[in-house]
């Protein structure tokens, strides 16, 4: 094994892989830091440059501008509060808060270290876990799916404001988002669900225009109204851009955090079928447990640095783990992994059990890649993170007209359609009202990805194991965590009152 | 403020999911059981937030950003209907004239008028953006960016 | 009176000149050919296009940009409409959409704003045959195996109107196989993954699709639709083992369209010297050895099915006495 994981570092290290590899990084910057352009849009059109190379360099190629889409969708998130990409949305609750508090070159900083030990943990937890991976992501059937998802969503609890009143908002969140996740056609009796009769609502919505519309519609109404920067009063020429280090130490500080949220990242990422969105979500939500006492959780959303540091170290671990279900099994565990998928079979490679055992050496070098683009882009950006992150002192007029195009283009290009156009202003309605009412849009949008999975998986456990499913050890098991979950807010609360007390 | 925004979302969830429980009546079991069981306790849970909204006390905000205070209220209300009113704008700018003649427009008027900019910075930003947009999503990328209402009625593409 | 005279003269020439010179060159000399794909990147259909649109310019003369645009929703509903009725009959626009829509027409969907038979058809790249395949530690080698089994055999799909769900569907219905349909998998990588965990115990849909599984020695197929490729050719088909003409006649209707695999068409009134070329270019495109080999290696097997015959099977698709589609109506709805 470890014969082939050096093996697989040779095959990166030639110098013409390096070179594509290279090339992918730069590609994957611009793709993950510009909101209207996909990752999975551009992998498509890169596969027919793939045709001229060696599978090594092809693979090196795709996978660095993959891995470091992730990593850069983090720094518009964090810049603008805009969505770089449907799976960087939770580092915006606190990354944005901070940047606004002039605070963004820390927040970069955390963000970018803790997305580079994500990759190194999941890279490292990849491969050592590599002999049982099969059987791993075999074990996880419908039943234990289902089981993730109420997880995730027992996650609303501690993602709810405080009290009896918070605990009802978040969950009128969750279910509004749970609501929103069954529009379009289903899958039982193929009828379609709240479509208002258009077609365009037929494949349900779309997750990058309502997060668009959600977040960055009223982070610009804010800006208007402040008219001035985005880090407003709080800057001092200079200080802006000089947290960085600062924010690679925050990762330090908080490694066990970091550590287990890039455990949770690589996980949900092995999974096939949660989707790339829900890793940084469940991380984030992690992360909010992490406050000790009530008065720390309230921090959360403010600029906590925690709550960049969790779906930062998620946002890149998952990457590495969504590898395994394309590599091993052909099941492609997110939409640019399905092109990746199809880059495979171009280069002759035919993914399936060999590439665990005849073939190890490719899947080494893949995941060398992930390891060594990380490595390439954060040191790259950390040159230049201060620049970027004065970025937040460019005065609000200049800053709104280029926001607002791009996410204009960002939520169209979601299917193409004006509906896109629609679904991103009404979320982005509704988003600002839950800001000024005080209801929390975490719990809105982790029921959104989690509702179809729900509804799939119990369907697909009761009609497949009737009762039987229920008992399976697994989903005993999951049920016990996601009690403790949600029971973990309600103690916390209670032990904080009768401290005071 | 808070309270009213609360109620008003508060009935908003209220008559959406009431209207869910009306649209999933018809259909067959299968496809309405999970919308039912998402939308009756949502019913329930809103209207004691609307309640609560009425009568309570005030609560305390979630674990999310809040806008800034540090403006008075009627300043910051105004200021905020003038920011939906671009949105808005550059939204009908795009379906009236297509994506292509509303960047440009759009960026123009909002540093000539928001930004209170001069025409040759203006003039120069605007360029810079719609050749960055123009080039990458339309020659790079093409996306399908559909003519405008008044372009397509007066018959240019 | 003179002057004005050899100033018409001129200008007449140079109309003359200009009309000559207009059809000497190429009608798509310099211009922009864009394929529309009713789905987003990624899938089989898009593929396909991708595919062609860099072997196209190739064999138009004038050699135009091919370009490919997704424009996905409803099933590709949303790209067929546009296709039809906003696109410019020009030649500059082709439609790649839903080999289902036919179906989606017959059964009166509501959002189907055209006419199948009334587009230009170029024709179809691709036929796709649907199997269904059964997992290889199960005692069920071939679909008569499978009628006799006394448990139910677990079939994963992803929802009505999907070829992993129709197809079985109408097995179980007509042909008295104890199958056990379970719907619900967000796609058919997902359902092969459940046949490999041994949640279900087969799984249908297209045999480019499932067969790099075949080559796994996962799953093997046991029945197949209408449309053929040589490996699977001896495999009994539904139609053939139906046990009365009503039977057949549910079977061939869910079919016919898979012969018309990856259509593709232009907007109708579309002048039949630009069709022609058109025609023309793909016929030359999918016998480009280069083409075939780039195919082969992603497991695509693409065959030109000519636009006549693509019309021909859209007319008996569409052609159904009413009875028939009231049946089919209980059993296939319009899907992916």
């Amino acid at each position: 094994m470890i014969e082939s994981a050096l093996d697989g570092l040779l095959l990166v290290l030639q110098w013409k892989a390096l070179a594509f590899m290279g090339l992918g990084i730069l590609l994957g910057f611009w793709v993950g830091l510009l909101p209207g352009l996909g990752g999975v849009t551009t992998l498509a059109l890169m596969l027919p440059f793939i045709y001229a190379m060696k599978p090594h360099e092809a693979l090196a190629f795709l996978l660095g501008m993959h891995s470091v889409v992730a990593t850069t969708g983090d720094i518009t998130s964090v810049l603008f509060g805009i969505p770089g990409e449907s799976t960087t949305a939770a580092i915006i609750l606190d990354g944005h808060s901070m940047a606004k508090k002039g605070e963004a070159g820390r927040a970069l900083g955390a963000a970018l270290s803790s997305s580079l030990l994500g990759a190194l943990v999941g890279a490292l937890a990849l491969a050592l876990a590599i002999p049982i991976v099969r059987p791993l992501v075999l074990a996880f059937g419908s039943p234990e799916l289902f089981m993730l998802a109420i997880v995730g969503l027992a996650f609303i609890a501690s993602l709810s404001g405080h009290g009896a009143r918070g605990m009802v908002r978040g969950f009128i969140a969750g279910g509004l988002g749970l609501l929103l996740a069954t529009v379009g056609q289903d899958p039982q009796a193929g009828v379609a669900r709240f479509t208002f009769g258009t077609l365009y609502l037929w494949q349900g919505l779309d997750i990058v225009a309502v997060l668009v519309g959600l977040f960055a519609v009223p982070e610009i109404l804010d800006l208007v109204v402040r008219g001035s920067s985005i880090a407003g009063d709080n800057t001092r020429v200079g200080k802006v851009g000089r947290g960085v280090l600062e924010g690679v130490k925050d990762t330090f500080h908080h490694f066990g955090l970091a550590i287990r949220c890039s455990l949770i990242g690589t996980f949900i990422g092995i999974t096939p079928g949660l989707g790339g969105p829900v890793a940084q979500w469940m991380a984030y939500g992690h992360a909010v447990q992490s406050a000790k006492t009530e008065e720390e959780r309230k921090g959360f959303g403010r600029g906590d640095v925690r709550g960049v540091i969790g779906p930062g170290a998620a946002s890149n671990s998952k990457e590495g783990g969504s590898l395994i279900p394309t590599i091993a099994f052909g099941v492609p565990g997110s939409a640019s992994m399905a092109v990746i998928l199809g880059g495979f079979f171009l280069m002759g490679l035919v993914p399936g059990p060999d590439m665990l055992t005849k073939n190890l050496a490719i899947t080494y070098s893949m995941v060398w890649t992930i390891v060594l683009a990380n490595i390439i882009t954060v040191a790259a950006c950390l040159v230049f993170l201060n620049r970027l992150a004065s970025l937040t002192n460019v005065p609000g007029e200049l800053l709104v007209p280029v926001i607002l195009v791009l996410i204009f283009i960002g939520a169209y290009t979601a299917n193409n359609q004006y509906g896109d156009l629609v679904v991103m202003l009404l979320c982005g309605g509704i988003g600002w009202l839950m800001v000024v009412a005080g209801w929390p849009r975490a719990p809105f949008v982790l029921g959104l990805v989690l509702g179809k999975i729900a509804e799939n998986y119990l369907y697909i456990s009761v009609a497949r194991y009737h009762a039987s499913w229920l008992t399976r050890p697994i989903v005993v098991a999951l049920f016990a965590i996601a009690v403790v979950v949600i029971c973990y807010p309600i103690w916390q609360a209670r032990r904080t009152r009768r401290a005071r007390a | 403020m808070h309270n009213k925004a609360s109620l008003a979302l508060g009935v908003v969830v209220m008559l959406v999911s009431a209207w869910g429980v009306i649209s999933a009546w018809g259909w067959p079991a299968k496809a309405a059981l999970f919308p039912l069981v998402i939308c009756v306790p949502l019913f329930f849970l809103a209207a004691a937030e609307v309640l609560w909204s009425l009568y309570g006390a005030s609560a305390q905000s979630a674990s999310d950003f809040k806008l800034s205070d540090h403006l008075p209220q009627s300043v910051a209300l105004r200021r905020t209907a003038v920011a939906a009113g671009w949105i808005l704008g550059f939204f009908f700018g795009i379906l009236l004239l297509g994506f292509l003649i509303a960047v440009p427009v759009f960026v123009l008027a909002y540093l000539r008028v928001q930004g209170k900019r001069g025409w040759v910075f203006s003039a120069i930003f605007t360029a810079v953006v719609w050749a960055f947009f123009f080039g990458l999503f339309d020659l790079l990328l093409h996306l399908p960016f559909p003519a405008g209402w008044i372009p397509s009625l007066l018959g240019v593409r | 009176m003179r002057i004005r005279f050899a100033l018409f003269t001129a200008l007449a020439l140079l109309a003359l000149v200009g009309c000559n010179r207009q059809s000497q060159a190429p009608y798509f000399e310099g211009k922009t050919l864009t394929i529309v794909v009713g789905y987003k990147p990624g899938g089989g259909y898009d593929t396909v296009a991708r595919l062609l649109s860099r072997y196209l310019p190739k064999y138009i003369p004038g050699a135009p940009t091919v370009i490919v645009q997704n424009m996905p929703g409803a099933n590709s509903l949303i790209a067929a409409n546009y296709v039809y009725a906003q696109a410019k009959p020009d030649g500059l626009t082709i439609g790649t959409f839903n080999r289902n829509l036919p179906i989606g027409q017959l059964l009166k969907v509501d959002g189907v704003k055209f006419d199948m038979l009334k587009f230009a058809w170029i024709g179809s790249a691709a036929s796709e045959t649907t199997v269904l395949a059964v997992r290889d530690d199960l005692p069920y080698k071939t679909f008569d195996d499978m009628r006799k089994a006394k448990e139910p055999i677990v079939v994963g799909a992803t929802g009505p109107g999907a070829n992993t769900y129709d197809f079985p569907l109408l097995l179980k219905e007509f042909l008295g196989v104890n199958l056990k349909l379970v719907s619900g998998y967000s796609s058919s990588a997902d359902i092969m993954l459940a046949v490999e965990r041994k949640e279900a115990d087969a799984r249908a849909g297209s045999y480019s699709s499932i067969a790099p599984f075949v080559e796994r020695k996962l799953v093997h197929p046991v029945i197949r639709s209408r449309a053929s490729e040589p490996e699977i050719a001896n495999l009994p088909t539904d139609e053939s083992l139906a046990p009365n003409p009503r039977a057949k006649a549910m079977m061939a209707l869910r079919s016919a369209p898979e012969v018309v695999g990856r259509p593709y068409v232009m907007t109708p009134g579309t002048p039949d010297n630009l069709l022609n070329i058109l025609r023309d270019a793909f016929v030359k495109s999918l016998a480009d050895p280069d083409l075939l080999a780039e195919a082969k290696k992603s497991d695509m097997t693409l065959n030109f099915v000519s636009g006549d015959q693509a019309l021909e099977v859209m007319k008996e698709v569409l052609n159904q006495p009413k009875d028939v589609v009231d049946e089919f109506r209980k059993y296939v709805k319009f899907g992916e």
